[in-house]
C-alpha cells in the first residue's frame, strides 16, 4: 500500500485497539460519507489528508504525512450533558496520539496535532450533529 | 374592500388542505398532536469543507399555523421538533432544522395562515 494509507491504516488499528470512555469503531475512508439517519451512532472517520516531502539526508527524504480523524454523532438536544463527553473524547484521540510512535508502522511518529474545526458549526446549525476534526501529522523517513 | 389577493390565498389554501395532505404526528418537547399536512420533497448534500459529506433527505411540511396546537396551546415550530409520518408499516421521522440560508421554517403565503417547515430524515422504524 502506499505509505500514506499504511500510515492511516496504522492509526485505525491503534484507535481500535485503544481505551477511551467512549467505545468506538474507527474506520479508513478516502471519501467520508454518511446518511444521516445513520449519524445517531458514534462515528470516527479515519482519511488520508496530504503529505509534504522534503529532503533528510543524502539518501532519504522526511514524508509528512497528514492525516484527519473526525469524530461525528448526531445529537438530541445539543447541550453540554451531550456534548461535553464528545468533546472529551476528541481530546482524549489528541492526547492518544501525541508524541506516539503508530506501533503497527514504527516508521511513523507523531510531529502534530491541528484541531480544527473544533466543531464544525455548519453541521450543528444544519444537521444537529457534532462534528469535530483532529489533523494528526506523522513524520516517515525513508 | 376585500383583499382579493388574500381571498384568493385563502381559498387556495383551503383546498391545500382539502385535497393534498395527510395526517403526520407534530412533536415538540413532551407534547404531540396529529396535524395534517402538505409534504414536498428534496435531496440534499452537504460537506462541511472537511471532508466528510453527511447527506440527508430534506422534507418540508406545509401546516395551517393555526393547527399547530400543542398542549392546548398555539405554538411555532422550534429546532429539534419532530414531524412523524406512517406508510407502509414504517414510521419515518424528521427533525425540525434550518436549510442552508433559510431559517428552520417561514411562512409559505403573504398573509401567515401557512408554515412551511423544513425538516430532514434522521430515523426509519417498524410502526
Amino acid at each position: 500500500m502506499s505509505l500514506i494509507v499504511d500510515v492511516a491504516e496504522a492509526l485505525v488499528v491503534e484507535l481500535n485497539a485503544g481505551s477511551f470512555s467512549q467505545t468506538l469503531s474507527a474506520q479508513r475512508h478516502y471519501v467520508p460519507s454518511f446518511e444521516l439517519p445513520d449519524m445517531a451512532n458514534l462515528h470516527v472517520s479515519v482519511v488520508p489528508k496530504g503529505m509534504a516531502i522534503t529532503n533528510s539526508d543524502r539518501n532519504r527524504n522526511s514524508h509528512d504525512v497528514q492525516i484527519d480523524v473526525a469524530v461525528q454523532k448526531k445529537f438530541e438536544a445539543g447541550d453540554a450533558a451531550e456534548i461535553d463527553p464528545l468533546m472529551d473524547l476528541v481530546e482524549e484521540i489528541a492526547d492518544f496520539f501525541r508524541l506516539r510512535r503508530l506501533s503497527s508502522y514504527p516508521n511513523a511518529h507523531w510531529i502534530k496535532t491541528e484541531h480544527k474545526p473544533i466543531y464544525a458549526q455548519e453541521h450543528w446549525d444544519e444537521l444537529r450533529q457534532f462534528t469535530s476534526v483532529l489533523t494528526f501529522t506523522f513524520r516517515v523517513v525513508r | 374592500m376585500a383583499d382579493l389577493l388574500e381571498t384568493g390565498s385563502n381559498w387556495l389554501q383551503g383546498q391545500r388542505k382539502k385535497h393534498a395532505t395527510r395526517e403526520v404526528t407534530y412533536r415538540q418537547g413532551v407534547n404531540s398532536a396529529p396535524v395534517q399536512a402538505t409534504v414536498g420533497r428534496t435531496v440534499f448534500e452537504q460537506d462541511d469543507g472537511s471532508g466528510v459529506i453527511v447527506r440527508t433527505e430534506i422534507r418540508d411540511y406545509l401546516i395551517d399555523a393555526v393547527d399547530l396546537v400543542l398542549g392546548g396551546q398555539a405554538v411555532l415550530p422550534e429546532r429539534g421538533d419532530r414531524i412523524e409520518e406512517t406508510n407502509g408499516g414504517k414510521k419515518y421521522a424528521y427533525e425540525v432544522m434550518p436549510l442552508g440560508s433559510e431559517p428552520h421554517w417561514r411562512y409559505s403565503d403573504p398573509y401567515r395562515k401557512t408554515l412551511r417547515i423544513h425538516t430532514k430524515h434522521i430515523a426509519t422504524e417498524d410502526a
